[in-house]
């Protein structure tokens, strides 16, 4: 069906008015002041738990074409290719696979203004609170640190030096709270 | 009159959409057309705040100390990929890394400490490269927290310090505040093969790494990336044993009480740079000094009678402690016999080059 062309203008003239809305909205919108904004007090935070496989055994299939990790003709893991000169070679961190769960990472706002041996009255301020899971499971995380000379290893006459490689397996005990909050002098 | 003549006259020839579509898109142009960018010198004028960072309550420790029931160690902790000359396997296996409380016993007794100041936090921030002599760059600093005046904090290798002996902010354990001074450990082992050494132990106890940061700018003569790195480590006591693999059978402790090493590595004259060559090996590299523009000295030395910008560079260069490692251990002990202190003073790196090679190729 042919459209006439005075449904098409009063569709446009309604879509028309439709995005002029959100800028009637954006009006509205006033600034906080830092002290006002510093009153605002959320209210709990986030727990969060998490397992992280990357490129764990190869991937989803294990066969003698994809996902052969034993195999040195094939790469397995993520790459990771960063150059640190004009014209100069790339560092490499490669074949990072693996992986490690948690439970019981929180996330949430904190007021300090007391404690910390004296330092929380003077800082009197709020941070951004991550409450560290207390252990962490690594299942077999391997990653390797290497220098190549090309970026992927299909680059014509890649080569690459591997420095050292990394293995971590077993449950880290990581307690704690970190704090992130701004310092320095804006 | 003119402008609600021609308006007329648009209306005539495009109709109301386009003149709506106009106004609308007209409104919103203005803004994408402020955008600049800003040039290097520019940049190293933005001084925003950076990120403090504080772990509070903290206690990590990774490795296995005993293997299960199968003989199996259930936590691996491995760093491998390094052949010895006569092309056997090297792998060094880390049983246990920790950092934890004062008071942990070598590792045993595991209790939380504070990292960071609230009011001298890490810090993770672009600073002015006029502000630490690299001018006109943003330099981006990884910074533990700083060291205050001499008396203005607490004593580095004090394990008990007062305020106001020393210069670290850091503050020893007390009897109601865990403290921010790590005890830090590890022990490890290397096998060549099938040969596994016993296992080294390192324990620094109530450490501080006070001062210590990592600057990171471009090189733009170089395009490159350069740095400057110092790194502070205080103890009242470092030790070092060898113990047999089951842990039963130990060697004498080698112990090094106030021990202080500041290692800079890099300075403003003389960036650490980092490069792969061609063949894909590593290149780490502190440049020789770039002399300063043409100016004499004087025979006898002295700054009258000489260039003054010249032997200003140079009294800096030779006389800043900023640019020198330092390391000084209190006592330096084997068991039960004693060696007394030792020192190293003032050492200035004036060329390295470090390169990796491939011995397989």
């Amino acid at each position: 069906m042919i459209q006439s062309p005075l449904s098409l203008s009063a569709f446009l003239n309604r879509s028309l008015c439709l995005l002029a809305l959100p800028l009637c909205a954006a009006a509205e919108m006033a600034p906080l002041a830092d002290d006002v904004l510093s009153d605002v007090s959320g209210q709990g935070g986030i727990y969060l738990s998490g397992d992280v496989s990357i490129n764990e055994l190869g991937g989803p299939i294990e066969n003698s074409y994809f996902g052969r990790c034993d195999d040195v003709t094939k790469k397995c893991g993520a790459r990771l290719a960063y150059r640190l000169k004009d014209t100069g070679g790339w560092m490499v961190l490669d074949e990072l696979r693996g992986s490690f769960a948690f439970e019981g990472l929180t996330l949430g706002m904190r007021t300090i203004d007391s404690g910390f041996a004296g330092d929380g009255e003077l800082f009197n301020g709020d941070v951004l609170e991550f409450g560290l899971p207390n252990t962490v499971r690594f299942d077999d995380v391997r990653f390797k640190i290497a220098a190549s000379n090309t970026p992927r290893p299909t680059d014509p006459g890649f080569q690459q030096t591997d420095i050292f490689s990394v293995e971590m397996q077993g449950s880290v005990i990581m307690e704690g709270n970190l704090l992130v909050f701004p310092a320095g002098n804006p | 009159m003119n402008n609600a003549h021609s308006l007329k006259l648009i209306l005539k020839k495009t109709g109301p959409r386009s003149i709506l579509f106009s106004i609308v898109l007209g409104s919103q142009a203005p803004a994408f057309a402020e955008l600049q960018s800003l040039d290097d010198g520019q940049l190293s004028e933005v001084d925003g705040a950076g990120i403090g960072l504080v772990l509070d309550n903290f206690t990590f420790s990774h490795g296995t100390d005993q293997p299960d029931q199968n003989g199996e160690q259930a936590r691996v902790f491995k760093i491998s990929g390094i052949k010895s000359t006569d092309g056997r396997d090297v792998d060094i296996t880390v049983n246990h890394l920790y950092i934890a409380g004062a008071d942990s016993n070598y590792g045993q007794n595991l209790s939380p400490v504070n990292l960071g100041r609230l009011m001298n936090p890490w810090r993770i921030d672009v600073v002015d490269g006029d502000d630490v002599g690299i001018p006109n760059k943003a330099i981006l600093e990884f910074a533990a927290p700083t060291k205050l005046a001499p008396t203005a904090g607490f004593d580095c290798n004090g394990g008990s310090a007062v305020a106001g002996s020393g210069a670290c902010s850091s503050r020893p354990a007390t009897s109601t505040w865990r403290g921010e001074r790590a005890d830090i450990g590890f022990q490890m082992n290397v096998a060549v093969g099938n040969d596994r050494s016993s296992n080294l132990n390192f324990h620094a106890r109530s450490a501080v790494i006070d001062g210590s940061y990592i600057r990171l700018w471009g090189d733009d003569e170089r395009k490159q990336m350069a740095g400057e790195f110092r790194f502070n480590l205080y103890s009242p006591e470092v030790s070092i044993n060898a113990c047999s693999l089951d842990g039963v059978t130990c060697g004498s402790r080698i112990t090094m009480t106030d021990f202080a090493l500041e290692l800079a590595i890099g300075n403003k004259y003389q960036p650490i740079f980092f490069d792969v060559d061609a063949s894909g090996n590593f290149l780490l590299e502190v440049g020789t000094i770039a002399a300063p523009a043409s100016g004499q000295i004087a025979a006898n030395g002295l700054r009258d009678g000489s260039d003054a910008g010249t032997w200003d560079f140079y009294n800096d260069y030779y006389s800043n402690p900023e640019y020198r490692s330092n390391l000084h251990i209190g006592n330096f002990s084997v068991g039960s016999k004693d060696f007394g202190p030792a020192r190293m003073e003032g050492m200035l790196i004036q060329h390295l080059k470090i390169q990796t090679q491939d011995l397989a190729q």
